[in-house]
């Protein structure tokens, strides 16, 4: 029971937020029925939700997440945009789409997801599925560059598998 | 015979668009707007519903329909979750015999979808829920009531049956007989709200009426109509604290009877194993 009171801080935390936020307004009664509210739904959520609670007092952590989630919406993802805008736009389209492997070397299902969907929301790059057991991303890649392991997690994924590292494992 | 066919299909979708725009618009405008009588009564409605200078007749909420559906017309409700509840008894009636537990060492990471979608919706449960919660607590002020919450708030079990698969859910304490006993919790709250002021009416020795909220002339009790400086429409905000409860655990019943593999249901009609 201690353990998922620990572990029920985080979840608790967020359904705090989601509540208030959802609400849309700060009056006392939203600030005691999010408190009961988010108690309530902490305590359900915390063993789906939280394996490792002690990360979340890695104050460091959240600081990289701020960082990388500057970084990605303002420079990865706007790079990715120019970059197939101007496939689109060009008349020769140079396109050479194709299914690529890309591996990854994170331990933690958050990190792995982390990185998954950086792939997938920017523009160019989906992945279509994983091996969980092999630690590899199938990717589909507008432009095909590479496809030697290394070489498409060098121009894929390295860069978000090194904030989802720090961030999450 | 096929041109003659489209051009009437056309026709008629052009004629009952424009019939619907006129309706639509006739209404608005006020060339067909509907008798007296019924415009009274909605006028009635919408004067009372909060009103701190008529305490005598308003319902102490803000919304409308939620006044509508849990004082003006309580009773109707009342029978209305009846009915779903015995619907509900009804199926785990036709489905009684059916145990659904997972194998023995079963690897519950090859059941359900990829782990990209479990990671997410490990999170996405906790907002769910959060948000049901504000749509029923919120019932009394905006739009929404414990109905909608409470269907909202059965999405979490549904994403969790669906993505983890059944086994998960069922190990992770998402059973039928829990979620009956909570089920059974909101309409015995139900029952108990709508006789809370008659109750207390004779203790104190006051007149008062079954399913009564706010107090009225002839019986000057009822239940407080604001918390914390918020208007709360007294029995309202139990009402919809104990619908949410009944709703959500009512849906997850049904979709963990919806789930259940056939192999399993089988078995128990043609009485091989499982079958006491």
């Amino acid at each position: 029971m201690a353990d998922r009171l620990v572990k029920a801080v985080g979840p608790a935390v967020l359904a705090f937020i989601t509540y208030i936020i959802f609400s849309g307004s700060v009056t006392p009664y939203d600030l005691v029925t999010a408190t009961v509210v988010a108690v309530i739904v902490g305590l359900l959520v915390a063993n789906l939700m939280i394996h490792n609670p002690r990360k979340l007092l890695q104050v460091q952590r959240l600081g990289w997440l701020i960082v990388y989630a500057i970084r990605y919406f303002f420079i990865d993802e706007v790079k990715a945009h120019l970059d197939v805008m101007s496939r689109i736009v060009r008349p020769s389209m140079p396109i050479n789409p194709g299914i690529v492997r890309v591996p990854y070397y994170v331990e933690s299902d958050y990190a792995m997801t982390t990185i998954a969907n950086s792939i997938t929301n920017t523009p160019g790059t989906v992945v279509v599925d994983l091996d969980t057991e092999r630690k590899i991303f199938y990717v589909h890649w507008i432009n095909v560059k590479a496809l030697e392991a290394e070489r498409t997690r060098k121009e894929i994924s390295e860069v978000f598998e090194r904030f989802a590292k720090r961030i999450f494992d | 015979m096929r041109r003659a066919y489209k051009y009437a299909v056309l026709t008629a979708m052009i004629v009952s668009t424009l019939a619907l725009a006129l309706a639509a618009s006739a209404g608005g405008l006020g060339y067909a707007l509907p008798f007296p009588a019924v415009r009274n009564l909605a006028y009635w409605y919408l004067r009372t519903t909060y009103n701190p200078f008529m305490p005598k007749f308003t319902a102490s909420a803000p919304e409308a329909v939620t006044a509508i559906v849990w004082d003006y017309r309580g009773l109707d409700t009342l029978f209305e979750t009846s009915v779903f509840f015995l619907a509900i008894i009804a199926s785990m009636a036709l489905m009684r015999g059916i145990e659904v537990r997972a194998p023995e060492s079963i690897n519950l990471s090859k059941y359900g979808m990829s782990a990209i979608v479990k990671t997410v919706t490990r999170i996405t449960v906790a907002i769910i829920l959060a948000a049901s919660a504000s749509i029923a607590l919120h019932g009394q002020l905006t739009p929404g009531g414990g109905f909608q919450g409470g269907a909202t708030a059965a999405v979490a079990p549904l994403v969790i049956i669906v993505i983890f698969s059944l086994y998960f859910a069922v190990g992770s304490g998402i059973k039928k007989k829990s979620m009956l006993t909570l089920r059974t919790l909101g309409l015995l709250g139900i029952g108990v709200t709508s006789f809370a002021v008659i109750v207390a009416g004779l203790i104190l020795g006051k007149a008062a009426y079954v399913f009564q909220n706010q107090p009225k002339e002839a019986a000057p009790i009822g239940l407080p109509s604001h918390i914390l400086g918020v208007p709360m429409g007294g029995t309202l905000l139990l009402f919809n604290i104990f619908e949410f409860l009944a709703v959500a655990a009512g849906f997850t019943i049904v979709f963990l009877l919806l789930s259940v593999p056939e192999e399993s249901v089988r078995k128990v009609l043609e009485g091989g194993e499982g079958h006491d």
